[in-house]
């Protein structure tokens, strides 16, 4: 992207010194920029569109959207700069944060003990992110929030299966457990959904940033507290019930008021299903031909161990406990 | 009769070769993709050897979305021995370690 195309879309000259392709983010392009806006050194991380782009997922102006709003409410978010169109494509850009968000170097770094500073700063993010709530006349393209949101996501989950066209019975077996359990719906909140170790930005024990944005919806907060403590989203440390990273009660101490702990078992669950669902759908994508990529071939693979911990949760929810 | 090395020896050939030759020798942003490759040989090699339940999964899956069987009831612990059944056979191949 040049030059001229940054500078209208900032509102000032822009003059770009480097330029690096980040790694991560299958559906999109990050782009580290270093630049000079107006004379001045900063940090930029630009975002498009990248080739395989995924129906479910929002635009990048709808991304820009949800950015400003979590950024107003106080998360800890990347500031978002600017959005704009290069080539009929659209881009974002938003300040870079510092830290790491891998999740395998984040586990090095929090060790089997954990973290529960950090795990108390992820929940107070998630509870800042849950205080934006509809009607939203700025977030009008996410429509209006589900009735019921457990049946709802029940019938999505089962939409994508059958349009994916795969019997997948212990899928089915969590589905069937989910529509027993089905908790009474609570108002609304924003819900991140992809709110776990892998999208989050942290320098020490600080959440320096909450990335990925293009999966929000309106729902149950636990949802995003139960995707968040999910096994599969816990690499090596599986002890550690909140994201791998720290202890559980610390983390839904930092979220505050508003929890009903009792919910989490069944989000978990519905966590373990929905990435489930994600794995297959990529498998399948490499299957087609559209991609041919060997992560996304392996990805497909991870399937069966999630079906493991779904056949173990629905055991816990059906015996009351887990 | 098929020369051997057979396709399970060669997979693990290959997969020995990845790991203990050309991962040291390959510039550290390109390990996770060797990595990659070695954790498909190894899915390979189990998957030759994998035995699969005989169940009809269609079917179950249609009577799990449609029909469900009750915790509790007789049909419901045999539902969950097959489900488990299942599972675990594609475990063994895809990710053992999660048995």
């Amino acid at each position: 992207m040049d030059d001229a195309t940054l500078s209208e879309a900032a509102g000032a000259p822009v003059r770009v010194l480097s330029r690096t392709l980040l790694s991560g983010g299958a559906i999109q392009q990050n782009w580290l920029l270093e630049v000079e806006r107006d004379g001045t050194p900063e940090d930029w991380v630009l975002r498009t569109d990248n080739a395989a782009t995924l129906a479910v997922s929002l635009t990048r102006p709808e991304e820009f959207a949800l950015l400003r709003a979590a950024h107003a409410a106080g998360a800890p978010v990347p500031e978002p700069l600017f959005d704009g169109k290069h080539d009929g494509k659209p881009f974002f850009v938003m300040r870079r944060v510092r830290g790491i968000a891998n999740p395998v170097a984040l586990g090095k770094q929090v060790g089997p003990g954990g973290d529960a500073t950090l795990v108390r700063e992820c929940g107070r993010a998630l509870r800042r992110i849950h205080a934006i709530q509809p009607p939203r006349p700025d977030l009008s393209f996410l429509g209006e929030p589900p009735a019921d949101p457990a049946l709802a996501f029940v019938a999505a989950m089962e939409k994508r299966l059958d349009e994916a066209g795969t019997p997948r019975p212990v899928l089915e077996w969590g589905l069937a457990a989910m529509r027993r359990h089905a908790p009474p719906p609570l108002p609304p909140v924003l819900l991140h959904r992809d709110f776990r170790n892998g999208n989050l930005m942290v320098e020490q024990s600080r959440l320096t940033g909450v990335l990925d944005w293009e999966f929000c919806s309106w729902g149950d907060r636990h949802e995003d507290l139960g995707w968040f403590c999910a096994p599969c989203w816990r690499f090596a440390h599986r002890h550690l019930e909140a994201g791998g990273l720290g202890p559980r009660e610390a983390f839904l101490e930092g979220y505050g008021p508003g929890v009903d702990a009792a919910r989490l078992p069944y989000w978990e669950l519905a966590a373990t299903i929905r990435w489930a669902v994600i794995a297959a759908d990529q498998g399948a994508r490499f299957l087609s031909g559209v991609e041919r990529s060997l992560e996304l071939a392996l990805t497909g693979h991870i399937v069966p161990a999630l079906e493991m911990d779904i056949l173990r949760q629905v055991e816990g929810l059906d015996a009351g406990t887990t | 009769m098929l020369e051997r090395p057979d396709a399970g020896e060669l997979i693990e050939a290959a997969r020995e070769t990845v790991l203990n030759s050309l991962l040291a020798a390959l510039p550290r942003e390109k390990h996770y993709e060797a990595r990659m490759v070695a954790n498909a040989l190894a899915i390979a090699g189990r998957s030759l050897n994998a035995t699969v339940p005989a169940h009809d999964i269609a079917r179950l899956a249609n009577t799990l979305r449609h029909n469900e069987p009750v915790p509790g009831s007789a049909a419901y612990a045999e539902t969950r021995a097959a489900l488990e059944e299942i599972a675990r056979a594609r475990c063994a191949v895809s990710a053992p370690k999660a048995l």
